[in-house]
């Protein structure tokens, strides 16, 4: 070989090597990396499109979780709290709250730009982060638009309206992006208004579909509401969008609204290509204590009772840990997870017969769980090396009120908590049983991750970030963070080295293992 | 007033309710002693500037004219609280309870479940601790502090390895730290895992009562207490 054809060579390799890493950084969030998150990933709201919020990550384990260090803090340098997940691809993260989105270098906390979308309009509540389809970016801001940008530097490609905030609608929840689709749900409480989930191209911003959970307002005798607060989950293999829907409107008061009040309180399962719904499950009948069942629906493939079942789970806002089989939504499994007191019990289908006496009334009802629920927003997580669901949990109670004077607009009556704790349970899917549970206070903690390596990365209701044993819920580690904690974690692994990402706040912490400097 | 609405829609809303009547998790501004007693934000302005960090309320940046705007908002929906509590509100935001809606239970029902079945007695005396509740208390409020007084001090006593007890009023709790205000209103802390401690168990009594409360045993417990003058 000559020097000359030497070089070339050298050349030509270092041209691919260059090419090949360009690609990659170019890629986004594609396809591939949506349907099987590499370990320096995390592309969307729930890490992978299971809900598990489970990492394969195992760096970090029960004997060195202790060594835990911080490797940065970013803050925002705002008051409104950081509820989102933040996405990872490519080796930057990007996390929002109302009006912002944030990228930042993944390996040193940095700003590599910053998004701003001033507005008065719509409640600015929280946001739960931004979707990503290929290099674009999908954020929900609290105007009801859907604004997409370029990931790279963070300008806007185009921006649609997706719900009329003058009409009571705003936005907050992270899109989840399934295929060639971007779908969003809407928000909204105060006012008699149909809740749905919307389909749209990434490319053109055009609405492809609109499933409705309820009719349109205004029609005799039946619900309003149903809103779609939070991200839901995806089966590629059955093709099928799995979503919580929130509660009906008038909120407290259901006299204008007889029956089930369908699809409210609803775990549904689309077809992510038409919008058509496939199967669904009520886990709150009527309901008039504003529990909504956006809380998310958690994918789990493995054995119940004896036979290999494709599940759902969720642990929802109304007391109730439910199992149903996700290819048909039929139930396996329901059964409470701390107080209730709204039932008459079960019905054939599994789902909880709400009591009567137990609606709010002029002069008061005593009620289990209180309205924040046995569980919110806080993602749980299902370990699967130890079978566990791991959920952040809201024992309480609360006195509920609704008369005629309160009208059947809106909220239509007033409920006031009396009292709570938070703890994190580990619930045996299997019966429901509890296997082990760890005390957090006074107030409702934050959402969980687990690992492969058997820790479980929380926070309790008085700021301390946590890492607990998945097999018996000791404490193997904490560190005070100064302020509340509203978000999940997440975790990836960049450089060979495993960061753990927790909030609080307005500030954004990785931790990771102490290296050598 | 018209800039106050706006940033209460944008900042306060979700918490305490759209129209500041109580939200998810914030009280109803309408009904809030603060809020009456608050002249040109006086008393809004400091909780805004610090937040309540103990019951998750986060601080606000807001200046004066903002803090202004935003008392001169929120005290224009007491009032049209106030002057539509006899017909309801036309919006869909969140409703009150007011002291006629809780007099539907019996005072000598209430009387028997407080001596007996209800074990209040065994902690409370109509004579002693809670002579003239119902002066101090009325409505809402007082059913509230029935059914858990949530602000009550806790006694705590904490024995350091040296064997020393020190006693006071809880003023930190977590997994990792115990805190209290001692006999010289000093604050004192120490590592859990350094001292053994016990936070007096009187008000577990109120938590355990919440299962075997029927809606009718709280309503007679309130007309009863309501006598307490």
């Amino acid at each position: 070989m000559n020097f000359a054809r030497h070089a070339f060579l050298i050349a030509v390799s270092a041209f691919l090597a260059l090419a090949s890493s360009h690609t990659l950084l170019a890629q986004g969030a594609d396809q591939q990396m949506l349907l099987h998150p590499p370990a320096d990933s995390w592309p969307g709201y729930h890490g992978d499109y299971s809900g598990r919020r489970h990492s394969p990550l195992s760096q970090i384990t029960p004997q060195n979780v202790g060594t835990l260090a911080l490797a940065w803090a970013f803050q925002t340098n705002q008051t409104a709290p950081i509820k989102s997940s933040p996405l990872l691809v490519d080796g930057i993260l990007y996390f929002t709250v109302p009006e912002n989105i944030w990228a930042l270098d993944a390996r040193s906390g940095h700003q590599v730009w910053h998004y701003n979308k001033p507005t008065s309009q719509g409640e600015h509540i929280g946001n739960r982060g931004v979707g990503m389809y290929k290099g674009y970016l999908f954020f929900l801001a609290p105007d009801a638009h859907l604004v997409s940008l370029n990931a790279k530097n963070g300008t806007v490609r185009w921006s649609v309206e997706v719900a009329d905030v003058t009409k009571g609608y705003w936005t907050s929840m992270a899109p989840l992006v399934v295929g060639n689709h971007v779908l969003v749900g809407v928000s909204g409480d105060f006012d008699n208004l149909s809740g749905y989930i919307r389909s749209i191209d990434p490319e053109t911003g055009a609405t492809q579909w609109q499933w409705n959970t309820t009719p349109p307002s205004g029609t005799p005798n039946q619900t309003t509401g149903g809103m779609t607060w939070m991200p839901g989950t995806y089966d590629p293999d059955l093709n099928l969008v799995y979503w919580g829907t929130g509660n009906p409107t008038p909120v407290l008061n259901g006299s204008t609204r007889p029956g089930d009040d369908l699809y409210t309180c609803s775990i549904v399962a689309l077809n992510p290509d038409t919008g058509k719904l496939v199967w669904s499950f009520q886990v709150s009948p009527h309901d008039t204590h504003d529990w909504d069942a956006v809380e998310t629906p958690v994918q789990v493939d493995g054995d119940f009772h004896g036979e290999p079942k494709k599940m759902l789970m969720q642990s929802s806002r109304n007391g109730y840990f439910f199992v149903l089989d996700r290819t048909n939504g039929k139930n396996l499994l329901t059964a409470p997870f701390g107080p209730v007191n709204w039932t008459l019990g079960v019905d054939a289908q599994g789902r909880p017969i709400p009591n009567p006496a137990k609606e709010p009334a002029p002069d008061g009802r005593l009620i289990a769980p209180d309205e924040g629920g046995m569980t919110n927003f806080r993602s749980p997580s299902f370990d699967t090396k130890n079978g566990l669901f791991i959920v952040d949990a809201h024992p309480s109670w609360s006195v509920y009120f609704a008369k005629p004077a309160d009208g059947v607009y809106g909220w239509a009556g007033a409920d006031y908590d009396v009292w709570g704790k938070g703890v994190i349970e580990a619930i045996d899917y299997q019966t429901g049983k509890i296997r082990w549970s760890h005390e957090l206070g006074p107030e409702s903690g934050a959402g969980v991750l687990t690992t492969d390596s058997g820790l479980t990365f929380t926070g309790d209701g008085m700021g301390n970030f946590l890492a607990l044993d998945s097999s018996d819920g000791k404490t193997l580690w904490h560190a005070g963070s100064g302020s509340h904690i509203v978000s999940s974690p997440i975790t990836y692994e960049l450089d060979g080295r495993q960061y753990v990402l927790t909030s609080s706040g307005g500030v954004l912490f990785a931790w990771a293992l102490p290296q050598p400097q | 007033m018209q800039q106050g609405s706006a940033l209460f829609r944008k900042d306060c809303s979700f918490c305490h309710g759209r129209d500041a009547g109580g939200g998810e998790s914030g009280p109803d501004l309408t009904r809030s002693k603060l809020v009456t007693a608050d002249v040109d934000g006086d008393k809004i302005g400091p909780v805004v500037r610090n937040g309540r960090p103990d019951k998750g309320m986060p601080p606000f940046d807001r200046s004066d004219q903002q803090i202004a705007s935003l008392a001169a908002f929120i005290h224009t929906q007491l009032n049209k609280a106030l002057a539509s509590a006899a017909g309801g509100r036309g919006s869909g935001g969140r409703k009150g309870v007011d002291v006629s809606d809780l007099q539907t239970g019996n005072a000598e029902a209430g009387k028997r479940y407080f001596e007996g079945a209800g074990g209040c007695a065994t902690c409370h005396s109509p004579t002693g601790d809670l002579a003239g509740l119902a002066s101090r208390y009325s409505g809402l409020e007082l059913e509230e502090q029935m059914l858990y007084p949530r602000h009550a001090k806790r006694k705590i006593s904490v024995t350091l390895a040296s064997g020393q007890t020190i006693t006071g009023i809880v003023a930190y709790l977590d997994e990792f730290t115990v805190g209290l205000i001692d006999s010289a209103a000093s604050y004192r802390s120490w590592r859990t895992r350094d001292v053994q401690y016990k936070v007096d168990p009187a008000l577990n009594a109120h938590v355990e009562q919440f299962p075997k409360y029927t809606d009718a045993d709280i309503h007679n417990l309130m007309a009863f207490l309501q006598t307490l003058r």
